[in-house]
């Protein structure tokens, strides 16, 4: 409670401030000399008046659109990441001559900086959706690629010992003791993976143009126009988005990790 | 190890007991096909045993190998689904198998909220919910406080008398042999042989409390500590 408290106090005494210094002249009468320039950052008040705006019907691509873009793409680029991501990482581990192969191939891929990847991705797949979620997915796949291939590699061997002398064949070793013991350390990198996610998709929006639309875009277009205003409300939208999805997934995990010890506590 | 040979009577509870490092767990996994010996055989129904485990033998282990991502009542099935029992008749038996093992209430439990002995008696109904012909069981109480492990040793008693299956239990405590088995082979340091095989006359069923103070077991304990006390003196001092 009192936490909260605090947490609140500190929020709108930095709204305040904010507020006030970009408020007031650092000499009278003298146009353009504030103590700090709402220019470059703007202002809350002229930020909640934007936001409003832009929220409205007035405009041609309204905020609303512009999130539902960005999450859209998001979530794709999300689901399609952990989906390939898994099962490379499930087929790797299992197989120790392949992953043997394809190591310096991943590890190569992998270091490249991916934002690197963003004007060859446009060029191949346009400014539409498909290149944001292929971006996306050339940071989720790798994320939760090493950790299902580190949860394959660490299954107890004494649990597919046990599973054996209660009769199960290869395949149901597969499909019920290494599928599951990896799915646990594939489950505890879906909240980063989300918020990588959502990187992957602003970046390529930042280049993506009118038709990949999302928030991204929002940003480009507000340096194009210098209006600190909007890209404080993309900002701000960013982070909400970002925030809410990350827990959202939070408690997916949570739900599938139940059985975990760790995630009990927690809870409690 | 060296030259171990020992037989084991069907339906008849055998624990192997000896000096740590002396090979008991080895002699059990090759028994259960995990482990091949470089020379001898193991055979059981005069078949030898290679490679895989021979059919109907369950296997309980020390550690605890109850799927932590699974239920109670699903780890209690494991065994019958991967013998493709289905339906109706697996939820009789994994019923029957939770209540047996005193674990009503605890169905969709997951095993990191139980206690150890519970936990145990998971892997054991586990194993046993597939009628098992050859039980082998090698400490699986052996990480249990000794209150745990007596009423464990009750409930195990009290489940073979039922079904009466060959046993053949691993462990390096002595009372807990007595308690449990009708033969005990007590085996020395290493290099693994049998020092020998001693037969437990207490009759059964067994109370194994009210055992423990009886003048049979002091007898039986007393003849077996003498042998295998040579056997730890000789492997020097013990921690």
């Amino acid at each position: 409670m009192r936490i909260t408290l605090w947490r609140v106090a500190i929020f709108v005494a930095l709204l305040g401030a904010w507020e006030w210094l970009t408020g007031i002249k650092a000499i009278s009468r003298t146009p353009g000399l504030y103590w700090i320039d709402p220019f470059f950052i703007s202002r809350p008040s002229v930020i909640a008046r934007r936001f409003a705006y832009l929220m409205s019907g007035e405009v041609r691509l309204s905020l609303w659109q512009m999130a539902l873009s960005t999450v859209e793409s998001t979530l794709w680029g999300f689901a399609v990441g952990v989906s390939t991501g898994f099962a490379a990482g499930l087929v790797l581990g299992r197989h120790d001559r392949l992953a043997r192969v394809f190591e310096p191939y991943i590890v190569a891929f992998n270091s490249l900086p991916r934002i690197a990847l963003v004007p060859l991705v446009t060029m191949i797949f346009g400014f539409g959706l498909l290149a944001k979620v292929v971006l996306a997915w050339t940071i989720v796949f790798f994320i939760v690629f090493f950790n299902t291939f580190q949860g394959v590699r660490a299954v107890d061997a004494d649990l597919v010992h046990s599973a054996r002398f209660l009769g199960a064949g290869e395949r149901q070793i597969l499909w019920t003791v290494i599928v599951p013991s990896a799915l646990a350390w594939t489950f505890a990198a879906l909240t980063p993976s989300i918020s990588f996610a959502l990187i992957g998709v602003v970046v390529g929006e930042l280049l993506g143009g009118e038709s990949g639309g999302g928030l991204g875009y929002l940003i480009t277009q507000s340096l194009g126009t210098l209006n600190a205003a909007d890209m404080m409300v993309a900002l701000v939208s960013l982070g909400f988005i970002g925030i809410v999805m990350a827990l959202g997934i939070k408690q997916i995990e949570r739900r599938l990790l139940r059985w975990r010890p760790e995630y009990r506590t927690e809870r409690a | 190890m060296d030259r171990v040979s020992f037989e084991v009577l069907e339906g008849e509870f055998v624990a192997i007991v000896g000096p740590s490092g002396c090979g008991k767990s080895t002699v059990l996994n090759m028994i259960a096909g995990l482990v091949t010996p470089l020379a001898g055989a193991v055979l059981v129904d005069d078949t030898p045993v290679k490679g895989a485990a021979p059919p109907r033998v369950g296997y309980v282990f020390q550690k605890d190998t109850v799927f932590p991502w699974r239920t109670v009542a699903r780890n209690i099935a494991l065994g019958l689904e991967y013998r493709g029992v289905a339906g109706t008749e697996r939820v009789r038996r994994v019923r029957e198998a939770v209540t047996l093992a005193g674990l009503d209430g605890f169905e969709d439990a997951f095993p990191a909220t139980l206690s150890g002995g519970m936990r145990q008696r998971v892997a054991l109904m586990r194993t046993l919910v597939v009628d098992p012909e050859i039980l082998l069981m090698d400490e699986p109480f052996g990480a249990l406080d000794t209150h745990t492990k007596l009423t464990l040793h009750a409930e195990l008693l009290a489940l073979w008398e039922a079904r009466r299956q060959t046993v053949i239990f691993v462990t390096h405590d002595l009372s807990e042999a007595i308690s449990l088995a009708d033969r005990i082979v007590v085996m020395t340091r290493r290099p693994g042989r049998v020092k020998m095989v001693h037969e437990v006359k207490l009759t059964r069923p067994r109370d194994v409390i009210a055992l423990r103070e009886s003048d049979e077991y002091a007898r039986e304990y007393g003849r077996i500590w003498h042998v295998l006390g040579e056997e730890f003196a000789a492997s020097g001092p013990r921690p």
